[in-house]
C-alpha cells in the first residue's frame, strides 16, 4: 500500500513538471514578474517549461537545460503609448546585464517565447520598435530566474541585511 | 493648608512639564503614539527635507567636518540613490547630486545603505554602500567611491571606483572610514560572512589592482559562526592614546568583541560582551576614552545599555556580561544607530526620532533633548519584501535611521526612514572637543589629515569669538 502511494507521487510529480501548465503560479518554474512605474496597472508572471524535446528534458550540447518562457500579462498599455514602440519584447539577461538574448513578442494573455538555455538569468520585458535586435526601450516588466536565489548558506541573511 | 496645596500644586505642575520635556527618564510617563509630533525646548529645528517621494525616504547620514566643505550626504535606501546636500544655510539645505544605480527597476534589494567621506592627499571621496538581494544586478557589489572634491559643483562629482566582493552576494550594509595610526586611511565593511572586511581606501582610489585593496579582516568570535552565521552588523573604530592601540567595537550576531587592529593584517581579539538578550547585537559605540560604551540590540522593547568596559579593557576579564545601565526613549518602541559625543549620545531613535541624553553619570542616564521625526503610524514599520513594498504591521523599524554630528559647531543631522533629511542645534551644544570634558578627542570623526594620535590631543578651534561649548 504504502510503496503504491510512493509510486503514485513519483508519477504525479513527473507529470507536474513534464507538462505544459496552463498558467504560471507560484512553483519552482516560476518567476513573478514585477511591474515599474511606467506601468503602474501591468501584472505578470512566468513559467519555465522544457522546450519540445524527443528526450523529455531538452538540453543544449553542452548539456545546459533549454526552456521555453510561457508569459501571464495583463494591464500593458499600447506599446506607442509609452514612445515611439511597437511591440513588448522578452529578454533573457545575464545577473550582470553583460549578455541580453531577446526571447520574442509579448502581448497581453498568454506568450510562450524562447528559448533560454542561461542557468540564472533576468527576465526583462521591454517597449520597443518593431524588429529591435537590441534592448533600448523602456522596462514594463522584469523577474529573476528561479535558479537566481539558490544561495549558500554563509550568505543566507539570518541578521545582517534583513532589519536595518 | 491652603499654602501647603499651593506649594503641592506648584510642584505637580512642575514635575508634569519635566515629564513632557525628558522621554522615559525613570518616572516619566509614556507620550501616546499620536502626541509623538515636534519637540522640546532645548531643541532647535532648523530645516526638513522630504527627499524622495514615496513611503521610505533614507538610510544613513553623514556630514563632512571641515569648515569650508558644508556637505551632507544621504543615502537613499531602496530608492538606490546616493544624495549629496550643501547646508552652508542650515535652515535651507540644497541638493547638489543625486546618483543613482543603473537600471535602477531591474534592481532588487535595500539599496543605498550607508556613507561615508574620507580624505586622502587633498582629495575628497564618498564611499556610498549598496545592499542588493541574490539575483538582481549588483548582488556582489559593496561600495561605491566618488570623488567629491569638486564639490559644490556636482559634474565634478565623478565615481572613481566600485568595490565588490563576490565571495558573500549581498553587499556591505554598514561601514567607516578610519584614518589609521600608521596613515592609512581604512575601511571597515560588514559582509554575509562571518568576519569585518578591512580595504586600503589609498589602493583604491590610486587605482591599485583590485587584488591588493583587501588587507585584512577582523572575525566575529560569534557561537553563530558554527551554523554558518554570525556576521558583523556595524562597528566603531577609535584610537586609544593611554595603550596607543587601534581598536574595533564590533557589535554582530552572538554578541560584541573589541579588537586590536594596530595590525590590520593580523587583528587580536581583545575582550567580548556577551550575555542573555545579546544575540542580535546591532551597534557598539565606547566613550572616548574606551571606559564606556553604548550599545544596541535590534528588537522591539529592548533599551539602550551602558557599559563599564574597564575589566576587559584592562585584561582582568575576557567577558564582560552585566551592563550597569540602560536608557530608552520609550519602551515600546527600539532605539536605533547613536553618535557618542561625551558626555552626551545623539540617538536616531526610530519612531522616536532624535534623542539626546547624557552620561555625565553613567549609572543614571538623563534625556537632554528630543524631537519626533517619523510622524507615523506605530508599528507599521520597515518589513516583508520588495513585493509588498516592504511594509508590514508589526514593525517598529522606521522613523529615524541614521545621525550625525558636526564637531566644531554642534550641528545636528539626522536621516528618517518616513521622512528624509532633517538638520538640528541644541541649546549649550555649540561644539565638541573631548578634551573639554577630561576626555582624548575622539569620536568617529577623523583627522585625516593629521591622524588619531595628534587628533587625541587637538585643541579646537572656536567658531568665533565667545562660541559657547
Amino acid at each position: 500500500m504504502i510503496r503504491a502511494a510512493f509510486g503514485c507521487a513519483l508519477l504525479a510529480g513527473a507529470f507536474l513538471v513534464t507538462t505544459r501548465p496552463d498558467a504560471p503560479g507560484s512553483g519552482p518554474f516560476d518567476i513573478p514578474l514585477f511591474n515599474t512605474a511606467k506601468v503602474p496597472d501591468a501584472r505578470g508572471a512566468a513559467r519555465l517549461v522544457y522546450a519540445a524535446s524527443p528526450f523529455g528534458v531538452a538540453v543544449t550540447a553542452d548539456g545546459h537545460a533549454r526552456y521555453d518562457v510561457l508569459i501571464d500579462a495583463s494591464g500593458l498599455p499600447t506599446p506607442s503609448s509609452l514612445g515611439e514602440y511597437d511591440a513588448y519584447v522578452a529578454w533573457a539577461a545575464s545577473t550582470d546585464l553583460s549578455q541580453w538574448e531577446r526571447l520574442g513578442e509579448v502581448t497581453n494573455g498568454q506568450s510562450i517565447v524562447g528559448q533560454v538555455d542561461m542557468n540564472k538569468f533576468l527576465l526583462v520585458i521591454t517597449a520597443e520598435p518593431k524588429g529591435a535586435a537590441t534592448h533600448a526601450g523602456p522596462t514594463v516588466l522584469h523577474g529573476t530566474s528561479p535558479s537566481s536565489w539558490l544561495q549558500n548558506f554563509l550568505t543566507h541573511p539570518l541578521f545582517r541585511g534583513v532589519p536595518p | 493648608m491652603r499654602r501647603f496645596f499651593s506649594i503641592a500644586s506648584a510642584c505637580a505642575a512642575a514635575i508634569s512639564a519635566l515629564a513632557t520635556a525628558a522621554a522615559q527618564d525613570p518616572g516619566v510617563a509614556l507620550k501616546s503614539f499620536d502626541e509623538k509630533r515636534g519637540g522640546t525646548d532645548k531643541m532647535h529645528m532648523l530645516s526638513h527635507v522630504v527627499s524622495h517621494p514615496g513611503a521610505w525616504k533614507a538610510a544613513d547620514i553623514e556630514i563632512e567636518q571641515d569648515r569650508e566643505r558644508p556637505y551632507v550626504y544621504v543615502s537613499g535606501f531602496v530608492n538606490f540613490d546616493a544624495q549629496i546636500y550643501d547646508i552652508s544655510n542650515p535652515g535651507a539645505p540644497k541638493k547638489l547630486f543625486d546618483w543613482t544605480i543603473e537600471n535602477p527597476e531591474l534592481h532588487r534589494g535595500i539599496g543605498a545603505m550607508d556613507g561615508k567621506y574620507f580624505k586622502i592627499d587633498n582629495r575628497y571621496y564618498y564611499a556610498q554602500s549598496f545592499q542588493f538581494m541574490q539575483g538582481s544586478p549588483d548582488a556582489d557589489l559593496g561600495a561605491v567611491i566618488f570623488d567629491v572634491t569638486g564639490l559644490p559643483d556636482p559634474s565634478k562629482v565623478k565615481v572613481v571606483a566600485r568595490i565588490k566582493y563576490p565571495q558573500s552576494p549581498g553587499g556591505f550594509h554598514n561601514t567607516f572610514a578610519y584614518k589609521h595610526s600608521d596613515g592609512r586611511a581604512l575601511y571597515f565593511a560588514t559582509i554575509g560572512q562571518s568576519k569585518a572586511l578591512i580595504y586600503d581606501l589609498g589602493k583604491i582610489v590610486s587605482g591599485a589592482p583590485e587584488n591588493a585593496w583587501l588587507v585584512g579582516d577582523v572575525p566575529n568570535p560569534t557561537p553563530f559562526k558554527q551554523i554558518g552565521g554570525g556576521g558583523y552588523h556595524d562597528f566603531y573604530i577609535g584610537y586609544d592614546p593611554a595603550t596607543r592601540q587601534d581598536k574595533f567595537y564590533g557589535a554582530g550576531l552572538g554578541g560584541y568583541s573589541v579588537w586590536d587592529v594596530t595590525k590590520p593584517e593580523a587583528a587580536k581579539q581583545l575582550f567580548t560582551i556577551t550575555s542573555l538578550g545579546m544575540d542580535v547585537s546591532h551597534t557598539f559605540t565606547p566613550s572616548p576614552d574606551g571606559k564606556y560604551a553604548v550599545t544596541e540590540t535590534e528588537y522591539q522593547y529592548t533599551p539602550l545599555r551602558i557599559w563599564d568596559l574597564t575589566a576587559g579593557q584592562t585584561g582582568k576579564t575576557q567577558n564582560i556580561d552585566t551592563p550597569i545601565s540602560a536608557w530608552t526613549a520609550d519602551w515600546r518602541d527600539l532605539s536605533h544607530n547613536h553618535e557618542v559625543r561625551w558626555p552626551y549620545v545623539f540617538v536616531s531613535a526610530y519612531e522616536d526620532g532624535l534623542q539626546i541624553f547624557d552620561l555625565k553619570d553613567p549609572k543614571n542616564p538623563k534625556t537632554d533633548g528630543a524631537w519626533y521625526t517619523c510622524e507615523c503610524q506605530h508599528e507599521h514599520g520597515f518589513g516583508g519584501t520588495p513585493d509588498n513594498g516592504w511594509q508590514s504591521t508589526t514593525s517598529v523599524e522606521q522613523g529615524a535611521f541614521g545621525v550625525d554630528v558636526r564637531n566644531y559647531d554642534g550641528l545636528i543631522v539626522l536621516s528618517d526612514m518616513r521622512s528624509g533629511l532633517w538638520v538640528f542645534k541644541m541649546d549649550g551644544f555649540n561644539s565638541w572637543n573631548g578634551n573639554d570634558y577630561g576626555m582624548p578627542n575622539v569620536s568617529s570623526v577623523q583627522d585625516w589629515d593629521n591622524g588619531p594620535e595628534k587628533a587625541a590631543t587637538k585643541r579646537m578651534v572656536p567658531l568665533r569669538e565667545g562660541a559657547r561649548r
